[in-house]
């Protein structure tokens, strides 16, 4: 990654690019503003179809995804991404309402589910999401990516 | 005392048959005469009586013979015989066998008058006695649901689960917020100002009303219910949502068909009807929106509330809040009245139907929804003028 060539992500002097996936507006807003604040370039989307959308325009480092969104809109959008040969490789942090263990747990009830799983998410922050929670999570997904 | 007196007489001596008839019906009474057993079962047959007088001494079929046809066909039906001197173990039989009374001859137009009024005394206790049972079962029909209800609301995971949703969602929000004036401050930037200042207001609200919510949940205010206009509380509740309406490209409408316009009162808590109709209107607005209805250019014209205020015919109110929004699959209408039960994501806190019901309730009245998905709905609240204590 960090050798792209033009079809690459194309990368500014900041930390990388974040898409943000939240169907409610406040969420999206302050993810937004945390992310934009560290220097981070950002986009929005308010549902797995127009997020699926944005990222491949967008190309993000990072997607911000709310898991649960309505109509199963989460999933689909990370199904969706990494069945998509450019983008599955997109790093995918995960900000939800629901707790660590119930969040493991519905991943594992997603690998047994029909069709193939989609690679289970890179990173994950319970809401209420802190500014601090998000950045140093974000920091650690991408810094792996690099490495 | 409002069944019309009809009997039937039964008696083998045509001179006595035709003497009482006459007197029966001069005391007005409707009689039908049948001179044997087989007679009158076959008359019987064709129109029941609520009241049959007979003799008990006939060839062929006797009066206790016709007493336990009677009882077969009509238990309800009231059974007068006729002994004659010296049968009174027959009297006694017939008394066994659910008569109502019995006159001995020679008649004495007031015995049966007195045993004619304890056989219609008898019916109408046994009405009563009925309609009290029916009405009991309904009472623990309801009790029961509401019960049931309650238990629900015990299910602490449900609850816990439908509640941590929205503090979640508001601490998200709080958080954000101030993350966004902290930013806006340090930086001086106006737009993380105004977006941090419209989240901390939008959210500051929904923390209040869902406290609100469940304190009044907790504890159901008291109703203070004085004369007053029926109509008020929902001219008050068009008034303060018309903006919103208009803004939301929804048309809403006051309705006040057949009302009897100005003196019309009835004993009301105007300003706890006013929340109950606001969170009625409030909900059928959001169906609107949920179904697309909105301002131009991105929204659907045509979306349209109705709040209609008409006399019941029993003399109490009728509020009918109706729209044509997203309505509801029956699996949402089912838990509509559960605790913390929201389909409004962020929105809701769960408890608004549930504290509108808890106002109808204290009024003696009833709520009730007609809906369909992606037509509408329609939120009927009746509330009875005379004020009935129900068990709460």
């Amino acid at each position: 990654m960090a050798i792209g060539g033009a079809s690459g992500p194309t990368r500014g002097l900041g930390p990388g690019r974040v898409l943000v996936v939240d169907d409610e507006m406040h969420l999206r807003l302050f993810i937004k503003a945390v992310f934009e604040s560290a220097g981070y370039e950002t986009a929005t989307a308010r549902d797995g179809e127009e997020g699926l959308e944005k990222a491949r325009a967008f190309k993000p480092d990072l997607v911000s995804l709310d898991l649960m969104m309505p109509n199963q809109g989460g999933v689909r959008f990370l199904t969706g991404l990494r069945a998509d040969p450019e983008l599955c490789a997109t790093k995918v942090l995960v900000v939800s309402a629901i707790e660590g263990a119930t969040f493991n747990h519905s991943l594992a009830l997603l690998s047994a589910g029909p069709g193939p799983a989609p690679a289970p998410p890179d990173g994950y922050v319970e809401k209420p999401p802190t500014a601090q929670r998000l950045l140093s999570e974000a920091q650690r997904i991408l810094a792996q990516g690099a490495a | 005392m409002s069944e019309p007196l009809s009997l039937l007489l039964v008696d083998d001596e045509d001179g006595l048959r035709r003497v009482l008839s006459l007197s029966l019906a001069d005391r007005g009474w409707r009689v039908r005469a049948a001179a044997s057993g087989e007679e009158a079962l076959a008359l019987f047959r064709a129109e029941p009586a609520p009241v049959v007088v007979t003799d008990i001494k006939m060839p062929g079929m006797d009066g206790l013979a016709l007493l336990r046809a009677v009882k077969e066909l009509d238990p309800d039906c009231e059974v007068v015989l006729i002994t004659g001197h010296g049968d009174i173990d027959l009297a006694i039989q017939g008394i066994k066998l659910d008569a109502a009374d019995f006159v001995t001859k020679p008649i004495r137009d007031e015995t049966l008058d007195i045993a004619l009024s304890r056989a219609r005394e008898r019916r109408g206790m046994r009405r009563a006695i009925r309609e009290h049972t029916e009405h009991l079962e309904r009472l623990v029909e309801s009790k029961t649901r509401e019960l049931l209800a309650a238990e629900r609301l015990a299910a602490v995971g449900q609850t816990v689960a439908g509640l941590s949703h929205s503090i979640k969602n508001m601490a998200s929000g709080l958080e954000g917020s101030l993350f966004l004036l902290r930013q806006g401050l340090d930086g001086d930037r106006k737009a993380y100002l105004e977006q941090g200042f419209e989240m901390l207001e939008t959210n500051v609200r929904r923390l209040k009303d869902l406290s609100l919510d469940m304190l009044r949940f907790a504890k159901p205010e008291d109703i203070r219910r004085v004369p007053a206009d029926p109509a008020e509380p929902a001219r008050q509740v068009t008034a303060l949502l018309a903006a919103r309406a208009r803004d939301q490209g929804v048309e809403l409408a006051l309705e006040l068909p057949g009302a009897p316009g100005t003196g019309w009162t009835l004993p009301l808590d105007v300003e706890a009807l006013h929340r109950s109709l606001l969170n009625l209107v409030g909900n059928a607005l959001d169906a609107c929106r949920a179904a697309g209805y909105g301002p131009p250019p991105e929204g659907r014209s045509g979306g349209r509330v109705t709040l209609a205020v008409a006399p019941s015919p029993e003399g109490g109110v009728v509020y009918t809040v109706a729209d044509n929004g997203s309505g509801m699959p029956e699996s949402v209408r089912q838990k509509l009245f559960t605790p913390f039960y929201s389909t409004k994501g962020e929105g809701g806190s769960g408890l608004g139907l549930l504290t509108t019901r808890q106002v109808v309730a204290a009024h003696g009245g009833s709520i009730d929804v007609a809906t369909q998905e992606h037509a509408g709905s329609v939120f009927t609240v009746i509330i009875p003028a005379q004020y009935e204590n129900k068990l709460l």
